[in-house]
């Protein structure tokens, strides 16, 4: 018999696990092969020196761990929820779970119904409607825009301007106006923002008259709103 | 508190005091007593079983508790086709296989030696047979333990796991067959290869550090 047939047999025949018949042909040849019968002795040595292997005894005691533990989780709630295993923890968490999951379940739907319907535009266009009366286009004399970087402050054309003759007629007060000059450059409107309401008619009516060179915006025309404060005051003094 | 109830657990824990078939019947009815009976008697064997496939004492004493708890769970599922012991050595494998995974995917390797705990036994041992043990005896066997635990980490998880429960749990392959779940051929295959192993590694350490 060869090395190479005997030696995965080598463990069984140690355990004596083997067939007689089997068992008589290893034996056989341990007692013709050195180098078999040494690989046999410390096969065997090997094996004996595991089985000799102190015993190990736990420094803590682990029924008293054990025991701990399971009181801990008897106690019912609170902590024991930290500690219990899934298995005792199902009774809890499955009603909990079929829940949430028709939740999300309703959810998504919800989502996904949303995503690919069509937008609702009508709500846009609703929403468009309530608006547009109620603020007229930007620049429009709805709607005038203040002077600013871009837009200048309008000028009086010639013979458009304010009479002196109101001015001197004005008595003692200050009255604070709004003027917007239209598109086109007359006047819209004139507004009594301040000030004396019977004073103010000549005022009013004078300004209405009013002429300005028409205001441009980016080549468009535009309305302006332009705000005055008009003020007299007599001061009377001895002259010496 | 702790240790009275392990006390009590170990006095109680006569082998044979109590049928085991009985003993796990008391458990599943949700006794207490029966169940640290039931702990006590096979504490001694998880621990060192764990010890010796993790190589770690911390781990061991972990791996010992979540299989009592595990055991303590999953009672009632116990079907009594093989024997209790068996039942238990198949979870204290699991576990450790588990764990053993676990650490390698990080790359850990065993860091707690069970030299101290092995001293400790060596030193009970020792006044065992006080007068009989000589000291340079007493470090030869400590360094023989050392360095066939060493050889025996070195083996794959697969080896290591039939070699211990043939070798220091002194169980015959079909009952190693049963607790692995394995055929019986495959166990004596393993088991072969796992021995080869062994002395290969044991071979390797003593031509490097010399034969205590």
């Amino acid at each position: 018999m060869r090395c190479r047939r005997v030696r995965p047999d080598l463990s069984a025949y140690l355990d004596g696990e083997l067939s007689p018949g089997a068992a008589r042909a290893i034996a056989l040849h341990l007692a013709s092969c050195r180098a078999c019968a040494e690989r046999v002795r410390s096969l065997g040595a090997a094996s004996q020196l595991v089985g000799e292997l102190p015993t190990l005894a736990c420094p803590d005691s682990v029924s008293a761990m054990v025991l701990g533990r399971l009181e801990v989780e008897s106690r019912g709630p609170g902590l024991a929820l930290l500690f219990r295993s899934f298995r005792g923890a199902r009774p809890v968490f499955v009603p909990s779970l079929i829940a949430a999951a028709v939740v999300l379940v309703a959810v998504l739907t919800a989502a996904l119904l949303l995503d690919e319907g069509p937008l609702p535009p009508a709500s846009v266009k609703v929403l468009g409607q309530v608006w547009d009366p109620r603020v007229p286009p930007y620049g429009t004399e709805g709607n005038p825009l203040l002077p600013s970087g871009d837009v200048s402050l309008p000028r009086n054309r010639p013979g458009g301007t304010l009479p002196e003759s109101v001015l001197a007629a004005m008595h003692e007060g200050t009255l604070f106006l709004e003027t917007v000059v239209a598109r086109d450059g007359s006047v819209s409107t004139v507004t009594l923002l301040g000030g004396d309401s019977e004073q103010a008619r000549p005022v009013l009516d004078a300004l209405r008259q009013e002429r300005f060179e028409p205001i441009r915006l980016r080549g468009r025309p535009v309305a302006v709103s332009v705000y005055r404060l008009i003020s007299r005051m007599d001061v009377w003094a001895h002259l010496t | 508190m702790a240790t009275g109830d392990l006390s009590l657990g170990r006095a109680q824990a006569r082998p044979g005091a109590l049928p085991e078939v009985g003993l796990v019947e008391q458990c599943r009815q949700g006794d207490a007593q029966a169940f640290a009976r039931l702990v006590a008697l096979h504490e001694g064997m998880v621990f060192n079983l764990a010890a010796r496939l993790m190589g770690d004492a911390e781990e061991a004493r972990d791996i010992a508790q979540e299989v009592f708890l595990q055991v303590y769970r999953t009672l009632g599922g116990f079907e009594g086709r093989s024997s209790l012991k068996t039942w238990i050595y198949r979870i204290v494998v699991n576990r450790c296989h588990n764990r053993h995974r676990f650490w390698r995917r990080r790359h850990r390797k065993s860091s707690q030696a069970l030299e101290d705990l092995t001293l400790g036994e060596e030193v009970r041992l020792a006044r065992l047979d006080a007068g009989r043990t000589n000291p340079y005896e007493q470090v030869r066997r400590r360094e023989t333990t050392r360095l066939v635990q060493d050889a025996l980490l070195a083996l794959s998880f697969s080896h290591r796991v039939v070699l211990v429960l043939r070798e220091v749990e002194g169980l015959p392959c079909q009952a190693i067959a049963a607790t692995l779940s394995l055929p019986e051929g495959t166990v004596k295959s393993r088991l072969a290869r796992a021995r080869e192993a062994l002395r290969e590694a044991l071979l390797s350490r003593v031509s490097k550090d010399g034969w205590p």
